[in-house]
């Protein structure tokens, strides 16, 4: 009985109970539409099922594969490439690379299928100064193949950044032995960086997949049928709440399948520090043709995942601007970076108090809170806007009770005000700051937090005094990329704005969906500004970080 | 016993951390609640609050300028019709919106099936708008119009080889037809007109035949439609009236080029008529500020706004008084479908079935 309580209250400590209260919040709006998993299914869900749902899996499928397979390739040779050998502009490219992440794809989306439509710059040049038609077949954009094209400029960064910092950190006794041994560098590679990265690899493609089978934008605008698009078509389409969730779940087993199978892949391997001193890999210097070639690669994927499509967006904007800069644009940028630096800051602290309790007591209980955090993660963003909405609004009747007992008008309070979409937010992105900060203590093990309490630090002190101060890289990392993500961030805030309340983001998509591309070029290209100064915030604080 | 103590402690920890968190959140609404009080404060003078899913930017204008008329204050959400159809319904009884305004006839009747929407009686809007733009229990009224036509290749095409919608689907045009994906409102709403006017069956049968034609598979806007005629794709495209308007005064001579290229062609007017549709307004059942909102509905069908309204658009007044502008008005007058727009919304289900039946994608 003893055993049991004391067993119990190292559980049930204050780190507990405020994890138990975040992961309770996050997992409500997602529970409130879930119920709904188990209705009965209708004419509706029959129709989906015979005509459509085949597709729809076929479709998400082959983009999630073949992106993961191309972003894989990219991302993992990019950030061998950077870490381990010297070449002009390597240390740009160490976080230039990242730059990709600033343009959200919906928008790569557009512009590049402006660039190449019928009236884009390559066909009008063509046509005006060489009186060259081309086939259109080869400047289309619009399909599967494109969309893959697409999500693999824009979203490879995710398996870049994670593996680049591991192997910087993490691999150089091994590699460096490989080197000494004779192994050459092609050797080198596969049989000792890939394998020893794969957990990277792994949490990286991961966050692409998820990325993948949530997008809207893309896969609307192309006109490809995917889950996302069904789950929209089925729920305001047809008006049919129940075969949009049923659509909403089947995604949902998909994605935790996918969870599962990333941590089998992971498997019980850990690399922690196991001296305080890590040694970064010494890179080689690359010469004479080898060293050209790697730059001009680098150079040329530059140009197709950043350059080009920034060129173009700022064609447009000189096109534009006129009509559309002016001060009401001003308090678009202010919105968008004061919800987006809420949004990040509360996703933080909410991922320390949970990793932290999760990380140090090691129960089934502490594990379930880490899951959860990806949950929102794994659900399409109009999804869980309707969730938030539900909660919020169960949450404001009840408020409107106690406004009539005060003898108020009844109202809604909580569902028209910013917070409702700051908390949609957090259940959004949360998996985004967690996995950073997880990843973080991962690094630094339990070693220090251990020893700090054998010296009579409680787990509070040690964590402000020890553990925080070991992990300020990866807190400031999680805070850019969960920044970042808000910033781009389209549904959810179409859904649950407050009036008179419009965002960088939203007005992209006001533009966008009118078929008024180069109108919407301006927000673009301060989403990307931003978005890309946040990158290299982000690169200066893991470059000053104590290796 | 110790045990016991242990578990009130943290289930009241645990209350009092619900509660705490609970005011932090109020406390968070409070100050957006300051901003309410303030407002109600101007709810004097008056406001009228908006859900909308049209985004021109002469829509902020013409709200500019009524406020400036009446002092009224209109505040605005805008967003995806059906999302922000959900949302009314979601907030129920305690809705902040007083009017739901989207370009779609099918949108505004679903908006009244679930409820969502008051009838009103006015008689500046019986007199400004046509009957038959308006729901037939007044619940929402039409304010600007356009029109689904054919565009065609001035080059490779002869007007006197179109006819109608129905026509496209002949083996001649096998190959040539360019139309956009049939998850877009505006081929579902189509597709809801032929219902009414020739039956389901015959409705299907267009589709498969829409299909069989397509130059490619559906893709882009409608302005990529017209873009596929030029580049030689197909011959025919289906778009909307004012996408076409659009392309002629477009600020990329490249679009201007496109589009001179191509013309406009009125389909079925020996019969059905051409479709057309309407971008709509209602005020919504537990409107707030009800009299401000039919003013402003009252406002948006006057003379002299709808001429804005609509020609920034390259869109058609409903108002008979207003002309259409030079640019509508040399494209000639034609003969619209004679149907009650409601019915393009209550056959929307079925239209929806019937693409995805015939895998119109």
């Amino acid at each position: 009985m003893l055993y049991l309580i004391r067993k119990m209250r190292s559980q049930f400590n204050s780190w507990a109970l405020l994890s138990f209260i975040f992961s309770i919040l996050i997992i409500l709006p997602a529970l409130l539409i879930m119920v709904q998993l188990f209705a009965e299914s209708n004419e509706n869900w029959e129709h989906i099922k015979e005509f459509m749902l085949k597709n729809y899996i076929i479709n998400s499928v082959t983009l999630v594969i073949f992106t993961g397979l191309f972003t894989v390739i990219i991302g993992v040779c990019a950030a061998w490439l950077v870490t381990a050998y010297t070449f002009p502009l390597q240390r740009f490219f160490k976080w230039g690379m990242i730059l990709p992440l600033a343009i959200p794809p919906y928008i790569g989306a557009y512009t590049y299928h402006g660039i190449l439509n019928y009236t884009g710059v390559i066909q009008t040049n063509l046509r005006n100064h060489f009186d060259i038609k081309v086939d259109q077949k080869f400047f289309d954009i619009m399909n599967i193949p494109g969309a893959i094209f697409i999500f693999t400029l824009f979203l490879y960064p995710y398996v870049f950044i994670i593996t680049r910092s591991f192997l910087e950190n993490q691999s150089s006794s091994l590699i460096e032995n490989a080197r000494i041994l004779g192994k050459s560098s092609f050797q080198t590679f596969i049989q000792v960086v890939l394998p020893i990265s794969r957990t990277a690899i792994v949490g990286g493609v991961s966050l692409v997949i998820l990325e993948v089978f949530n997008d809207y934008g893309v896969v609307k605008y192309f006109g490809i049928q995917t889950f996302s698009t069904a789950i929209f078509q089925a729920w305001f389409g047809m008006g049919d709440i129940q075969s949009a969730i049923k659509l909403a779940g089947t995604l949902m087993v998909i994605v935790v399948f996918i969870l599962i199978a990333e941590k089998l892949i992971r498997g019980r391997k850990r690399y922690s520090y196991s001296t305080s001193k890590v040694r970064p890999l010494q890179p080689k210097e690359l010469k004479g043709w080898k060293k050209y070639s790697v730059l001009s690669l680098f150079l040329t994927w530059f140009a197709f995942a950043f350059l080009i499509p920034s060129i173009q967006l700022l064609q447009w904007v000189y096109m534009t601007y006129d009509v559309i800069l002016n001060e009401v644009f001003l308090d678009l940028i202010w919105n968008s970076v004061f919800v987006a630096s809420i949004g990040s800051a509360l996703i933080v602290i909410t991922a320390l108090i949970i990793a932290n309790f999760s990380r140090l007591s090691k129960g089934w209980f502490s594990q379930f809170f880490s899951k959860i955090t990806v949950l929102g993660y794994s659900l399409p963003g109009a999804v869980i806007a309707i969730g938030v909405l539900t909660l919020f609004l169960a949450l404001d009747q009840k408020v409107i009770v106690l406004y009539e007992w005060i003898g108020l008008e009844p109202t809604l309070v909580l569902s028209l005000s910013i917070s409702m979409l700051i908390f949609a937010y957090v259940v959004r992105f949360l998996a985004v700051g967690y996995n950073s900060i997880e990843s973080g203590f991962e690094k630094v093990g339990t070693a220090f937090t251990d020893a700090s309490r054998t010296l009579g630090m409680s787990v509070t002190k040690t964590f402000f005094k020890v553990d925080i101060k070991m992990i300020k890289g990866a807190v400031a990392g999680g805070f850019i990329l969960v920044f970042v993500d808000i910033l781009k961030e389209l549904p959810l805030t179409l859904i649950l704005q407050p009036f008179n309340f419009y965002t960088l983001a939203t007005k992209t998509f006001q533009y966008a969906s009118d078929e008024r591309i180069h109108e919407a070029s301006v927000s673009s290209i301060v989403i990307i500004f931003i978005s890309a100064l946040s990158i290299f915030f982000l690169h200066k604080v893991l470059e000053k970080e104590p290796k | 016993m110790h045990k016991k103590n242990l578990f009130t402690t943290i289930i009241m920890v645990l209350i009092v951390a619900v509660i705490m968190a609970g005011c932090g959140k109020s406390n968070d609404g409070a100050s957006s609640g300051n901003d309410k009080a303030a407002s109600k404060e101007e709810k004097n003078s008056g406001e009228v609050n908006l859900y909308t899913s049209r985004h021109y930017d002469v829509d902020d204008q013409i709200f500019a300028d009524f406020t400036k008329e009446t002092g009224i204050k209109v505040n605005v959400i805008k967003g995806k019709e059906d999302e922000l159809i959900e949302r009314l319904s979601r907030e129920g009884k305690a809705t902040k919106g007083d009017l739901f305004f989207t370009s779609d006839a099918g949108r505004l009747h679903w908006a009244k099936e679930k409820d969502l929407l008051q009838s009103v009686e006015s008689e500046t809007l019986n007199k400004n708008i046509p009957e038959n733009l308006a729901d037939k229990d007044k619940q929402w009224y039409g304010l600007t119009k356009r029109a689904r036509v054919i565009v065609y290749s001035k080059d490779k095409v002869d007007p006197s080889e179109l006819s109608t919608y129905e026509a496209l689907t002949e083996d001649k045009w096998k190959g040539k037809v360019l139309i956009r994906s049939s998850e877009n409102i505006y081929n579902q709403s189509l597709v809801s007109s032929f219902i009414s006017l020739n039956g389901k069956e015959e409705a299907k049968n267009w589709a498969e035949g829409i299909v069989k034609n397509m130059a490619r598979d559906p893709q882009g806007g409608d302005r990529d439609q017209a873009k596929g005629i030029v580049a030689g794709e197909g011959d025919v495209a289906i778009m909307n009236s004012y996408y076409f308007g659009q392309m002629l005064n477009s600020e990329d001579p490249e679009e201007v080029k496109v589009a001179k290229q191509l013309s406009v062609f009125f389909p079925n007017q020996e019969t059905t008529g051409t479709h057309i549709n309407i971008s709509g307004i209602g005020v919504t059942k537990y409107a707030k500020n009800k009299e401000n909102a039919i003013k402003l509905m009252e406002y948006l069908s006057s003379a002299d706004v709808q001429k804005v309204f609509a020609e920034a658009n390259y869109e058609y007044p409903v108002n008979k008084e207003v002309e259409p502008s030079e640019l509508l008005k040399s494209w000639g007058e034609f003969k619209e479908q004679d149907l009650n727009l409601s019915e393009l919304g209550e056959n929307n289900a079925d239209a929806v079935k019937i693409l995805n039946e015939v895998s119109w994608k």
